[in-house]
């Protein structure tokens, strides 16, 4: 064999070994993080972990309701601000700014989805988290002074600050996914509905959204799914101590990924304590998957019909 | 020409961009006729067409000087409702464009947003519209269906029915027929010769037989320019103008230039569209692919994720029985 045929088929190997490493690396992950984490399913009840809120590493307690419910709260605060917004901008984008307008936001948008999370979180520190205490926390317990708006922290670093900065991560990606989708919604069909005197809204309404519902849906599955994993924007703003129960928009929360950040490799000496760290993260991969094939797999499925 | 006047146009001029593709357009279109615009392929016939219920509002770039006086009223006035506009034309496309909802709420569809609430008056008009596009008798155990599962004829059939709810005086018909196999396209035919005595119906058409046997008058128009304008027989007998005679001996019947044939009969969705985006990755931008399928469902899938792939789709057409031709140009490279 001579050296070019040599060089050829090595390259094509090297290549090929690589592939496979990357492409295996998500069950590499999951395996590992199982192995880890299976010294602690052997002692305690998987459902007694995830559903009791005693979290005392000490005595030997280690119940992650408090974060789970922590992590579900801030993303529903999160979507509950950024569903609204990135289907209104998303509209807007595809139904009525003109093209050559769009050839320049299309970008600015990715952009914004591709800002590091930290600059996020910093921003957050700076800006929301000194809003939601002096303007919006003041206002909205002495307006409306029920659930959830009532609560003892008057710091700011809270969960609505947490939900508001993870709002305005994942809403760019969000808009690019409908936009996406809204773009496959033909320029006939608008023009049918249009052509038997609908207006633009009702076209919207009617065709459109009609059109466009399951891959909407997908998005913000997908939208839900990526601040399910955020870690550090969150971190910085949302208080970060244990709640049993989310009782207040206000009150700190304190989810999954942030607890891994900030626990794992410290007090490493406590029995358990890493590997129920580890199971943490174990639950946070699976739902995190089971979430994007959710999401991909509806959107592959309107994309087919 | 004495004829009641429906539709006049004065001095219209349309732009794209800097492409001018209409040249001083000034006709009048008769009331409760048959008008029937032909000429070759890119002559500015659809231009027209939807200059009358401004859907050439909605293309980018789009320019437009002159008046197009509907029931005397200015369209292209400023205090014109655009809404109210359309709503009194009914719109027929080349390719039938069901909405994404039932049987029943397709046609019911414009008199709902134009505020019609009762089911029972709902029903009533459901029913006869359907009627007087001829499918009530087929449909009517399916209503609550998708309207996408019907044949292309019955969907073309179902938008007639749908635009006619909408209570038009106009209909207009863009190549309506010419995506459809042969008896599909003679009932639709039948439809307009029937409703001819209730509407002003303006078509487009390249099938010249088909515009003999429904045009009182026709428009010949080439390049951007009314050539010819007249009663149908005194055109089709005696047309005054060398380019009328030309274009209805078949002299220059437009043949599009066609860099690649595929033949795709035998594959269905996705996979004809598949192979022929594929066949379009291999020509340069600007040419022109001509592919053959027999999949009623591709006739309306195809030119649509083509288009959406941002391709230009430059005709559908029924070649026999079975068979429809679908010619493509290639517009962009890659990505959109």
């Amino acid at each position: 064999m001579n050296t070019r045929k040599f060089k050829d088929a090595i390259a094509k190997k090297i290549m090929f070994s690589f592939c496979v490493f990357i492409l295996s690396l998500a069950f590499l992950i999951g395996f590992i993080l199982y192995q880890k984490a299976k010294p602690i399913l052997g002692v305690q009840n998987l459902w007694q972990l995830l559903l009791s809120g005693k979290w005392h590493p000490t005595t030997g307690q280690f119940g992650m309701a408090g974060f789970i419910l922590g992590t579900l709260w801030v993303t529903l605060i999160a979507v509950f601000i950024a569903v609204p917004v990135s289907i209104l901008t998303s509209l807007y984008l595809s139904e009525y700014m003109p093209k050559r307008v769009k050839e320049f936001t299309k970008p600015v948008i990715d952009l914004l989805a591709g800002i590091s999370p930290v600059i996020y979180g910093v921003w957050g520190v700076i800006a929301v988290v000194p809003f939601v205490r002096d303007y919006l926390m003041p206002f909205l317990s002495e307006n409306l002074p029920f659930f959830p708006f009532v609560s003892d922290n008057y710091t700011g670093f809270c969960a609505l600050s947490g939900g508001i900065v993870l709002a305005i991560m994942i809403s760019p990606l969000m808009v690019s996914v409908m936009g996406e989708v809204l773009g496959a919604v033909s320029f006939e069909m608008r023009e049918t509905s249009l052509a038997l005197g609908a207006t633009r809204w009702q076209t919207i309404k009617f065709v459109v959204l009609k059109k466009a519902w399951p891959g909407i849906i997908a998005a913000i599955i997908l939208g839900i799914s990526r601040a399910f994993g955020e870690t550090i924007a969150v971190l910085m703003v949302a208080g970060c101590s244990i709640q049993e129960f989310p009782k207040s928009i206000f009150d700190t929360a304190y989810p999954l990924p942030a607890l891994i950040a900030n626990t794992y490799g410290e007090m490493m000496s406590i029995p358990l304590y890493d590997s129920s760290v580890l199971l943490a993260a174990l639950i946070l991969l699976v739902v995190t998957i089971l979430f994007n094939i959710i999401g991909w797999g509806i959107l592959f499925k309107s994309e087919n019909e | 020409m004495k004829f009641k006047t429906h539709i006049s146009i004065k001095d219209l001029n349309v732009w794209y961009e800097k492409h001018q593709v209409l040249n001083n357009i000034n006709i009048d279109i008769p009331d409760k006729k048959i008008t029937v615009i032909i000429g070759p392929s890119g002559c500015g016939k659809t231009t027209l067409l939807k200059s009358f219920n401004r859907l050439i509002d909605l293309q980018d770039g789009v320019m437009v000087s002159g008046q197009v006086f509907v029931d005397g009223e200015n369209i292209y006035d400023e205090k014109i409702e655009v809404t109210h506009l359309r709503k009194k034309m009914g719109l027929l496309s080349q390719r039938p464009q069901v909405l994404p909802m039932s049987i029943y709420d397709n046609v019911a569809y414009s008199p709902r947003i134009h505020g019609l609430k009762n089911k029972k008056k709902l029903d009533e008009l459901v029913e006869h519209e359907l009627n007087e596009a001829g499918l009530w008798n087929e449909v009517k155990e399916r209503l609550s269906g998708p309207a996408s599962k019907l044949s292309i004829g019955q969907q073309q059939r179902l938008c007639l029915a749908r635009g006619l709810a909408a209570d038009p005086e106009i209909i207009l018909g863009d190549e309506p027929t010419s995506a459809l196999d042969p008896i599909s396209a003679e009932k639709i035919e039948q439809r307009f010769l029937d409703l001819k005595n209730k509407y002003t119906i303006v078509l487009v058409t390249h099938n010249l037989r088909q515009a003999k046997r429904l045009a009182d008058y026709v428009i010949f128009l080439y390049l951007g320019n009314i050539i010819e304008y007249g009663k149908a027989d005194e055109i089709f007998k005696n047309p005054k103008y060398s380019k009328t005679k030309d274009y209805l001996n078949g002299k220059f019947i437009e043949e599009h230039k066609i860099d690649k044939e595929l033949n795709l009969k035998g594959t269905v969705c996705p996979d004809n569209f598949v192979k022929t985006k594929v066949a379009l990755e291999e020509l340069e931008v600007g040419q022109v692919l001509r592919i053959i399928i027999d999949y009623e469902q591709a006739v309306i899938e195809v030119p649509k994720t083509i288009e959406y792939e941002g391709h230009k789709v430059l005709e559908v057409k029924s070649i026999n029985r079975t068979d429809w031709e679908i010619i493509i140009e290639k517009r962009n490279d890659g990505e959109i």
